[in-house]
């Protein structure tokens, strides 16, 4: 006689539960804030010298009514996309030679270490003197400070390419830029995902120095001229708007990572 | 009139940069006819693999000749595949894509591709799994793939370095059987190497025992066993006999 299995009632696990992570995860944010907010019960506020957050929240909203900030964004946004599109593509084609080409990269190791390691804003007012203020100097700070991780993942990704699929690549037939196309680009696509989130947060960095020294107008722009007249609630506004998007821009890439690469589930 | 695939006078020595040269192969001589399932057993290391590699073409002896059907080698082609013991399936690509690399690289149209594919992953038993990829596989049905995507371009020889070597007991009893029924319906000639001889005897129409490293031919043995085989071969009196001379002139080789 067969068993009969009793259906099995399904427990769903309660929304905390189910969403516990995501939920520590902003009452910090929320504590912190509210931490920020009450300090000033105790200590004597000076407008001068430091804001909270109530006061930041309603400069927000006023910069959201007029078209100021999203005016900032887009003026940043232009040389962050620009900056980074020709890091992602320089970088990787340089980080794949160096990687594949062993002399190549025994030649240029040395030289780009040094500039990834050295603290490459301290060149901004350089980068002003050259290409003065604009469009094409903002777009270059971001690139140098974004290339780096995209060359040294791009790097360390081909030469971690599985051999026997280079093998198997040739012994099919492939040629040199077969292997290219068919092995090398599909196993560097992980590290140069990996590579973008980091390259992601420099190029941030890039933009806002760049419009600190070489700008009349964008987001780093608009927290140095707040910074100058004290308006601090605006100035803070304008980091929390930063800040809220390097946090997206990261998450999304962590989320793309996921959707893009199935197969590295099993690995 | 040589043979179908001829090796004489085979010498390679690899030169890793700053280390002792190695000696892979000296003096290598073989002689495989056409549409035979020959093996080639030897001691870790003899370098049965690396003639593999020669004859595939992915590495250039430093003297004598080689050659199939009349044709020197001189680097891959399509008249040759291998199928390699750890696979070697991109992991990005699905089960078909896998099969169709070697067509792709051929600059085959898709829908002949297509057409080939199906009709291999059929064959080697995949059928339904056209769109999984490898992670989502058994050891297997990775080696159906590897075993597929070789047959796909449709060479007259198949190398085969080790193919079940990876794979637990019983799968690798169920691979040896459906490698000689694929064998007997394309009728391909067949270069295996293994360590195991049972395997050895079971598929080949012939054994090569090699010497130690470097590998030279010690021994060839004739398989005088009727086709089409079937396991309660491996306990018959003639199966055993060849096993027993066969790790006879093995065993010297070995070194541990």
């Amino acid at each position: 006689m067969a068993d009969i299995a009793a259906p099995v009632p399904v427990v769903r696990a309660s929304f905390v539960a189910r969403h516990r992570r995501a939920l520590l995860g902003c009452l910090a944010v929320v504590a912190f804030l509210a931490a920020w907010q009450a300090m000033f019960l105790v200590v004597p506020f000076n407008p001068l010298f430091i804001t909270k957050p109530s006061l930041m929240l309603a400069a927000l909203l006023d910069m959201l009514q007029t078209s100021e900030l999203v005016d900032a964004l887009l003026a940043s946004g232009a040389p962050f996309c620009f900056g980074l599109a020709a890091a992602v593509v320089i970088g990787v084609a340089l980080g794949i030679v160096m990687g594949w080409r062993t002399r190549v990269g025994y030649a240029l190791d040395p030289l780009l270490t040094v500039f990834y390691a050295s603290p490459l804003v301290a060149l901004a007012p350089l980068v002003v003197v050259f290409f003065g203020v604009g469009l094409f100097a903002k777009t270059m700070i971001v690139f140098l400070l974004a290339v780096f991780p995209f060359i040294f993942n791009a790097c360390a990704g081909t030469r971690a390419v599985d051999r026997l699929l280079i093998d198997v690549v040739r012994s099919l037939g492939g040629a040199e830029r077969d292997l290219y196309v068919k092995v090398i680009v599909p196993s560097v696509l992980p590290y140069i995902v990996a590579a973008a989130r980091i390259a992601v947060g420099r190029a941030l960095i890039g933009v806002l120095v760049g419009e600190f020294f070489a700008a009349s107008e964008g987001i780093g722009y608009a927290i140095a001229r707040f910074g100058d007249l004290f308006a601090l609630d605006r100035m803070f506004a304008c980091i929390l708007v930063i800040m809220v998007i390097a946090v997206a821009l990261t998450e999304g890439i962590r989320w793309a990572e996921r959707a893009a690469f199935p197969w590295r589930i099993g690995q | 009139m040589g043979a179908y695939i001829e090796g004489r006078d085979v010498n390679l020595t690899f030169r890793p940069p700053s280390r002792a040269p190695v000696p892979a192969l000296r003096h290598f001589d073989i002689d495989v006819n056409e549409g035979e399932f020959l093996s080639i057993v030897g001691p870790s290391g003899c370098g049965k693999s690396t003639f593999l590699n020669v004859l595939l073409g992915l590495l250039t002896p430093d003297a004598g000749a080689l050659s199939v059907d009349g044709k020197r080698i001189t680097g891959p082609g399509t008249d040759r595949a291998m199928v390699f013991q750890e696979f070697g399936l991109l992991p990005w690509r699905t089960v078909q894509a896998n099969v169709e690399l070697g067509l792709e690289l051929k600059r085959m149209p898709t829908p002949a591709r297509k057409d080939i594919s199906r009709r291999l992953i059929r064959m080697v038993g995949l059928a339904g799994f056209e769109t999984h990829y490898p992670h989502e596989l058994s050891g297997g049905m990775k080696q159906r793939v590897g075993l597929a995507r070789a047959l796909a371009t449709d060479p007259d020889v198949l190398l085969m370095d080790e193919p079940f070597a990876a794979l637990d007991a019983q799968t690798r009893d169920l691979m040896q059987v459906e490698l000689l029924r694929i064998w007997q319906e394309t009728r391909k000639t067949v270069l295996f190497v293994t360590h195991q001889i049972d395997e050895a005897i079971y598929l080949s129409d012939r054994v090569m025992v090699m010497t130690r490293r470097p590998g030279q031919a010690k021994r060839m043995f004739t398989v005088d066993l009727p086709r089409p085989r079937d396991y309660e071969m491996r306990v018959t009196r003639a199966f055993n006999d060849l096993k027993l001379e066969i790790w006879n002139a093995l065993k010297d080789e070995i070194t541990v």
